[in-house]
């Protein structure tokens, strides 16, 4: 899929932004700036998702991460303190090793990363027989004639992609057993940390008291 | 309902717009949305400051008083005199606050609680902004993102009362945030899309509103939505009492009265998707006739119609302000998860049973309850009225079941706790703890 006029700008404006505001969260001293630059990188990153046609994962990354984990980062870098770092001046990069390592690392890691885009998009061109430019025409043809067979919008001008409709038809028919097997897990993540958070003292102190008196731990000063 | 033309602007602009030389493509897809969205951030704007005088004018009647009089007849303009009162006010920035962040976080307010309006139905054809596929998912994710700006004025703003405000939204709105998400799903399994409009047209073409087959789905997110908003009775982040005015105690002039704003149109954004979503947006039985001859009066009449809906709604939201105290902090997160939460779930599982139920009888000895599952679910007489009877008895399966796994929670039996532990007034000499123990050992 190549990109032209309008589409070109969007990407070009939320990949900067991305990339941006990624660097910015590594750079910032203070962690509340840390997490904010972080924000504005999911955001970004979702716009590219609705660029793509993933609307309904572009709608899921902003509720989860922005709306749940982020508040939750944010909840935990106010409680604890962390107005030590904030405060130091050191110098970002102050020693050549450490220049010259991060340098290498960056190196390795973008070849690395070329690498693997290029392989998984060489991958994905043979898969779906879009080698040839004929093969590519076609395909895209195919896609304009899907995209016209949609329901049109209540305002009329637009239509209304199916995508939400097919996140959730394959999500539960062709990948419920690893669906179940992920809330399982979240599940045992949430009792694990009710109980690491819970300590008997607190127990004692709220609605057990029945149970606390059995072991023996309210008669005792608390 | 198919037989109105869907085309963006109505003929009237559209000539006129026309006539400037502009395509019909740029007003299709910039001017005409550009119309609109004027239109209903003004409209919005003015209907939160007249919101602010409602509540005043409420409150007073409630308590027997007369409320503001005295600017304008019956103190109408009361709105403009305090909005130009805030605007002219110093704009004051607390020693050692966070600068940036703290001039910033009023603006991520307002705009997420304004950009949710973009999706919302409030009229057919030239009445809806925008219809997107994920647009129930759009509204939801979009108000989420509004907690941050509690959280960071709270934060920036370098003061303990703010903090602590801070802090209580951000664990109020996500623990409710849960509980609201969870509970439009029931309808959702109706509609069979997240599109407004959709929701709003599926409920048209089934001529019924979804309140019907999902009272309890309705009544936990109008709880739910009360407690996202930071209203009353769950106003913990803003408890005058305890922490002065919540996060936005640094706020001043026009930065504060943002907030203020935020928080009424968020308030009209959970009116407005409890409406499209459970009160059937804009459809009341027999408006649509007039869609044949006059298809613009159909539309305005429909705005109408969802106004009122929506206005009832907002009563509803300061009833209950002027009526309840306000809850405390772990009674608050009890609702939420105990009960609220629990019940949204309880709530799913019910109504696809129902609907298994519903679309199992039809055709069983002759009986005949679904028309089609094309564009929603649609019943006939004998479908809607099981269905109906699957919603009322789900409430009461909720509150049982509910009841019985809660009965061993403290705030359930309020008389029980006073009784068996007297955690008041401990004899001299013993701390509140252990003379509860031996209260209870004495029993």
């Amino acid at each position: 899929m190549t990109l032209a006029g309008w589409e070109a700008v969007f990407f070009w404006v939320f990949a900067v932004a991305a990339l941006v505001a990624a660097l910015l969260t590594i750079l910032a001293r203070n962690a509340v700036h840390s997490a904010l630059f972080l924000i504005s990188t999911l955001v970004s990153v979702a716009a590219l998702f609705v660029l793509l046609g993933a609307e309904f994962i572009a709608g899921v990354q902003i509720l989860v991460y922005v709306g749940g984990v982020m508040v939750l980062f944010l909840f935990v870098i106010m409680l604890v303190n962390v107005g030590a770092e904030e405060r130091g001046n050191e110098m970002l990069f102050n020693r050549p090793a450490q220049v010259a390592t991060s340098a290498i690392f960056l190196v390795l890691l973008s070849l690395g990363f070329i690498y693997a885009i290029r392989q998984g998009y060489e991958g994905l061109l043979a898969r779906d027989n879009l080698i040839t430019q004929d093969q590519r025409e076609e395909s895209a043809t195919r896609r304009r004639v899907r995209q016209q067979d949609l329901r049109p919008s209540a305002t009329g001008t637009s239509l209304l992609s199916t995508d939400t409709q097919l996140v959730g038809a394959s999500l539960y028919r062709f990948a419920a057993l690893p669906f179940e097997i992920a809330s399982v897990l979240l599940l045992v993540a949430i009792i694990g940390s009710v109980m690491l958070a819970r300590t008997t003292k607190q127990e004692a102190a709220t609605d057990d008291l029945e149970t606390a008196r059995d072991e023996g731990l309210v008669n005792r000063e608390s | 309902m198919d037989m109105l033309a869907l085309f963006a602007p109505p003929d009237l602009i559209n000539g006129l717009l026309l006539k400037l030389r502009l395509g019909q493509e740029t007003i299709n897809y910039v001017v005409w949305p550009f119309i609109q969205i004027g239109a209903v951030v003004t409209g919005v704007a003015v209907w939160a400051a007249y919101a602010t005088y409602l509540e005043r004018k409420i409150s007073a009647f409630m308590q027997a008083r007369l409320g503001p009089m005295r600017v304008g007849p019956w103190g109408l303009l009361q709105p403009i005199a305090d909005a130009i009162k805030l605007l002219t006010k110093e704009d004051l920035k607390p020693d050692r606050a966070d600068t940036y962040i703290f001039f910033f976080a009023p603006f991520i307010s307002v705009v997420a609680a304004f950009v949710v309006f973009a999706v919302i139905p409030f009229a057919p054809d030239w009445g809806v902004v925008t219809d997107i596929n994920i647009g129930l998912l759009f509204v939801l994710s979009v108000s989420s993102v509004g907690v941050l700006a509690l959280i960071l004025a709270g934060w920036s703003s370098n003061s303990k009362y703010a903090l602590l405000g801070g802090l209580r939204s951000s664990a109020q709105m996500v623990s409710y945030e849960v509980a609201m998400g969870m509970a439009l799903i029931g309808a959702l399994m109706f509609a069979r899309t997240l599109s407004l409009s959709g929701i709003v047209s599926a409920q048209g073409l089934d001529s019924i509103w979804y309140i019907f087959y999902q009272p309890l789905g309705f009544i936990i997110f109008l709880i739910s939505g009360i407690a996202e908003n930071n209203r009353a009775p769950f106003d913990l982040p803003e408890a005058e009492s305890e922490l002065v005015a919540g996060f936005h105690t640094e706020y001043s002039g026009m930065r504060w009265s943002l907030f203020f704003m935020a928080e009424y149109a968020a308030m009209i954004v959970v009116s407005a998707i409890a409406t499209s979503v459970f009160l059937g947006g804009w459809y009341f039985p027999g408006v649509w006739r007039l869609g044949i001859n006059y298809p613009h009066l159909f539309v305005a009449l429909s705005l109408v119609v969802f106004l009122v809906k929506m206005s009832v709604l907002l009563y509803v939201y300061f009833w209950l302000r002027w009526t309840f105290p306000r809850y405390r902090y772990d009674q608050l997160m009890d609702l939420g998860w105990k009960w609220m939460l629990p019940a949204a779930l309880l709530n799913i599982t019910l109504t696809a049973i129902a609907i298994f139920v519903v679309q199992a009888l039809d055709g069983w000895r002759g009986m005949d309850t679904v028309t089609s599952l094309a564009r929603g679910v649609n019943l006939t007489a004998t479908g809607k009225a099981i269905m109906i009877a699957f919603g009322a008895l789900g409430v009461f399966i909720a509150a049982g079941m509910l009841s019985v796994i809660n009965h061993g929670a403290r705030d359930f039996n309020l008389k029980k706790q006073r009784v068996g532990i007297r955690l008041t007034n401990p004899p001299k000499g013993q701390t509140a703890v252990a003379s509860a123990a031996a209260a209870a050992a004495a029993e």
